[in-house]
């Protein structure tokens, strides 16, 4: 085989960049540049195919393992890593000074976790348990006034999703947002971590 | 001939560096089509070398396909990034 023209010197040279790029795709760990990643080494994968004379498998990696699979791959991770937040129509309109550092701070720490914060409108509070007891969002946002006439109002989250509601728990403080676990019979409350409310009492 | 396939190789290794360096996405998307480029390009110059005119086929037919997955690509991703950010 090393003496036949088709394993000549350069072939050894395009082969290093095979294991060079299935490394790039195993260190990344964001999904998407994953994604393109793996679209780099179908390209290298199908020039070795082609080289070693192999046509209908280069044509086959090329339509079939890079376009194909990315396209249904980006598709899939794009439905998945999301969490769907339910919120009431016209929050953010109204004289609210907690709700868009609140979101900011929602989607930065979802980021961290590879997850897009989505927000879905409701019109009325019912529709909006509704929703989270028919499992249509993975959590609600409540705003509860504190009192009657009172200015401010403290952000609540029910989560639907364990781990999610450990995620929420941990990591974002109550003076941002309370987290509660919703469960069809209770509300749970789960314990803040003391070294986040240290930090923001 | 030989030589042109090498030096190929060497500007094929640039935009692995980009792709391997830069964090922004669409850096990373840059440096995949470069590299999609390249390779059918070099697949057309082994059938001229090998003369074997079905790889020259098939090369012709990544290079015209095969930037469609590029674009299927950079249409979701930018609807994503839109979606991240709004």
């Amino acid at each position: 085989m090393a003496d036949s023209p088709i394993m000549s010197s350069y072939a050894y040279a395009i082969m290093l960049l095979l294991p060079l790029s299935a490394a790039m795709v195993i260190f990344q760990s964001n999904p998407y540049q994953a994604l393109v990643m793996r679209g780099i080494l179908g390209a290298i994968a199908a020039l070795i195919y082609a080289m070693m004379g192999g046509g209908d498998v280069a044509l086959t990696e090329a339509l079939v393992g890079t376009m194909l699979a990315i396209t249904l791959y980006v598709v899939a991770v794009r439905s998945s890593l999301v969490m769907r937040l339910g919120v009431l129509e016209g929050e953010g309109a109204k004289n609210n000074l907690q709700w868009q550092p609140m979101l900011d701070y929602l989607r930065a720490m979802l980021k961290r976790y590879q997850l897009r914060l989505e927000l879905v409108p409701y019109s009325d509070t019912q529709s909006l348990h509704q929703a989270l007891a028919a499992k249509e969002v993975h959590g609600v946002c409540l705003m509860d006034r504190t009192g009657p006439n009172a200015e401010e109002v403290a952000p609540r989250i029910l989560v639907r999703v364990r781990r999610l509601a450990e995620i929420f728990a941990t990591e974002l403080p109550e003076a941002i947002a309370d987290a509660k676990l919703y469960r069809d019979d209770a509300l749970v409350t789960l314990p803040h971590s003391p070294t986040l409310t240290e930090e923001h009492s | 001939m030989t030589l042109v396939l090498i030096a190929m190789i060497g500007a094929l290794l640039i935009p692995m560096v980009e792709a391997l360096q830069d964090e922004d996405i669409w850096q990373r998307m840059l440096a995949f089509a470069s590299i999609a480029t390249k390779t059918s390009v070099m697949i057309l110059v082994i059938a001229v070398l090998q003369d074997d005119w079905m790889i020259g086929v098939v090369g012709v037919l990544i290079l015209s396909v095969g930037n469609a997955a590029l674009m299927l690509l950079a249409h979701i991703i930018k609807r994503v990034d839109d979606a991240m950010e709004g």
